[in-house]
């Protein structure tokens, strides 16, 4: 019973104690709200990632592209696994307007409806939601040739992340311009390019940065022409699918990718079959893994720091054991002499360590869901009063503070400092377990 | 007041101590024997191995050469659970300094031999009788208002009550004091010693490690150790 009462007793009176309870709580707490906005943000940014794409792609790195496409989608929708595919065309141009702005832009060609099946790009969409059959239809002039610009090319957001939409979609006009290839890849004639007036129909929000500054999404028949992959074999750079519920991007990208190699011996003896030789298929993690990797990489390297947090943890309640201990041998003397074991002793500092990590544990992940809780409330506060944003949400596509604690991840940090505790106290422990009792109690040894 | 049956002997006992570079001799070739109901007082200068003594009588240390016979068995023989079970159960020990758990209050420090031997599980299912043992022992050497105060709130005597109480809590055959007055004043201490001489008129087997020849008198036999031997003496017979 002594093996409860007295760790009770060492926590609550003794003040070194608190301290080490103290060091654990502030490791938690920091580990705690750190890792959960930095997983909400890798989360979110991942989501992002998925709906702009959807769960698998079929593409190829060429701008050339490749043909005979149309029946490999009829192939695809008609597998039980696939609930949408959408065919795009993805090429590199130049807009201008008038002659104020001009820049570079990826343009994509897509069918708005089968694209807002396959992708979440249908929930971007600002004035023609819920009705995306004339999304390339400008509301002033529906006979004109719509084009739909990533948001950040049109509108400006305030200081609190919202765009400052205008009523109507704005009257502009764009000439976009590209250089149209022949399936060798060569230009179509010497110096030739291909230029049409587009004016904007729509914007479209990704919440990814790149896109969001430097997409424009074009009719695909539109983009077909201007990119010269239009005529009797038409070209697409990509097929984008979304899986039926239930069906995992991995499982369901292994039927495509099994279902793309017949479709591609079957065709091999076709005129443009070589275009098909660089095409792959992946599932949507790894055909954005550029822009995921980055992220994914702080993301490690934050759990690297909370590794090196974790170790001073660890230190710091070597320490403060190291120094009970010293405090507490006559105790040790004591209880030996009453006929406790060496593994009584190691139970009962053991029992004190996993109390400290437990108090500390529990105190830290309090104070994290508390401050999570209120982190954007505080991050309001801050900026009425001092003008300070985390992130400053006019140039960050970021809406709240993520907040949303993971039970899994919260049990494995409070875990963590109940072990990093057991751990910092073991050699102190094994110490105070080999102590003798005659050194501890006996004044003079003789 | 004896019944001459031996409870402990020691039988040719050496040790030693290395201090820095030196080794110590403290016992050389040490007898004694102890009987049951006896109140023996061991004497000696400072330095005489006195302590150490006390220390292997009470298992508490083990020596280098020579055997602790406790009714006729060799400590050296016990396992290590044998050997815990005989500190908590057959020895009682009141050391000069006290030696208290500063966190625990009197009730619980005498509780102590009583929790140590018991599992939690079984401490919980038979709290109550050690509980009222405590209380008597508490009561007996007259600290029964004093029973949830901490050891910081007593005066060095009642502590060494405290000591006594605690180290008489599994009802030890034999109870092991060392300088139990060494750190009390003249009346504190003699309270202390009433307190031992009524034990011993109860049955309590005591060995008793003082310098204090006064107290030897109190003692129903008393040995001095001198070069690391120890030497037989009548009772009020000067060292």
């Amino acid at each position: 019973m002594y093996k409860i009462i007295l760790p009770l007793r060492y926590l609550v009176n003794r003040r070194i104690s608190l301290l080490a309870v103290s060091a654990v709580a502030l490791s938690v707490f920091i580990a705690s709200v750190v890792l959960t906005v930095m997983h909400g943000l890798v989360g979110d940014f991942k989501e992002k990632n998925h709906l702009f794409v959807g769960d698998c792609v079929v593409s190829t790195p060429s701008l050339v592209g490749f043909a005979y496409y149309e029946l490999f989608v009829e192939q695809l929708e008609a597998m039980p696994q696939v609930a949408a595919v959408s065919a795009v065309v993805k090429s590199y141009g130049l807009f201008t307007m008038g002659d104020r702005h001009s820049g570079g832009v990826q343009i994509v060609g897509i069918d708005p409806i089968r694209h807002g099946r396959a992708t979440g790009f249908a929930a971007g969409i600002h004035y023609h939601a819920g009705d995306l059959a004339s999304l390339f239809e400008p509301g002033y002039d529906p006979n004109l040739p719509g084009c739909v610009f990533g948001i950040d090319r049109i509108f400006l957001k305030d200081d609190d992340g919202a765009y400052q939409y205008d009523p109507c979609v704005p009257h502009f006009g764009f000439d976009i311009t590209c250089f149209p290839l022949t399936a060798k890849g060569a230009l179509r004639g010497l110096g030739s390019v291909s230029s049409k007036r587009f004016y904007l129909s729509d914007v479209s929000w990704s919440g990814l940065a790149r896109v969001d500054d430097h997409y424009v999404y074009l009719p695909r028949a539109e983009a077909q022409t201007l990119c010269g992959m239009g005529g009797r074999d038409k070209r697409i750079n990509a097929i984008h699918v979304k899986f039926s519920e239930g069906v995992t991007p991995e499982e369901g990208t292994e039927r495509v990718r099994d279902l793309w190699t017949d479709y591609r011996e079957n065709r091999s003896g076709a005129s443009l079959a070589y275009l098909m030789d660089t095409v792959t298929v992946s599932d949507w993690k790894r055909y954005r893994r550029a822009s995921i990797a980055g992220m994914e990489k702080e993301e490690t390297a934050m759990i690297i720091l909370f590794v090196l947090v974790g170790i001073t943890t660890v230190f710091i309640v070597f320490v403060v054991f190291y120094m009970i201990v010293t405090h507490k041998v006559k105790d040790i003397g004591i209880l030996k002499s009453m006929g406790a074991s060496s593994l009584d002793v190691m139970a009962l500092f053991g029992g004190f360590a996993c109390l400290v990590g437990l108090c500390g544990a529990a105190l830290g992940l309090l104070g994290g869901w508390q401050f999570l809780r209120r982190v954007n409330a505080l991050e309001d506060w801050l900026h009425e009063k001092w003008d300070f944003q985390v992130w400053d949400r006019s140039m960050f596509a970021i809406g709240d503070i993520p907040h949303d604690i993971e039970p899994s991840v919260m049990g494995a940090i409070g875990i963590s400092a109940i072990f990093a505790c057991l751990f910092g106290a073991l050699l102190p422990t094994w110490q105070a377990a080999r102590l003798r009792p005659i050194e501890t109690l006996q004044a003079n040894q003789i | 007041m004896t019944d001459q049956k031996k409870i402990i002997e020691i039988r040719d006992l050496h040790k030693s101590y290395q201090m820095g570079s030196t080794r110590v001799n403290v016992l050389e070739g040490a007898n004694l024997s102890v009987r049951r109901g006896e109140f023996l007082a061991i004497l000696g200068a400072s330095g005489s191995g006195k302590s150490t003594l006390l220390h292997l009588l009470g298992g508490l240390d083990r020596p280098d050469q020579g055997r602790v016979l406790f009714e006729d068995q060799d400590l050296r023989d016990y396992k290590r659970g044998r050997l815990n079970r005989f500190r908590n159960r057959t020895v009682g020990f009141v050391f000069q300094f006290y030696h208290l758990i500063d966190e625990f209050n009197v009730r619980e420090n005498v509780l102590l031999p009583a929790m140590v031997g018991k599992s939690v599980l079984a401490w919980l299912a038979g709290r109550s009788q050690p509980k009222r043992r405590a209380d008597e022992l508490i009561e007996q050497v007259g600290l029964e208002d004093r029973a949830l105060h901490k050891p910081y709130q007593l005066s060095g005597g009642e502590r060494q009550r405290v000591a006594i109480a605690r180290a008489l809590m599994n009802r030890p055959e034999l109870l092991l004091a060392d300088e139990p007055t060494g750190n009390l004043d003249s009346a504190t201490g003699n309270s202390i010693l009433k307190i031992f001489e009524q034990l011993n008129r109860a049955g309590q087997t005591i060995v008793m490690v003082t310098h204090d020849e006064r107290i030897a008198q109190m003692a129903t036999r008393a040995v001095v150790l001198v070069d690391g031997k120890t030497v037989e003496r009548r009772v009020g017979q000067p060292s």
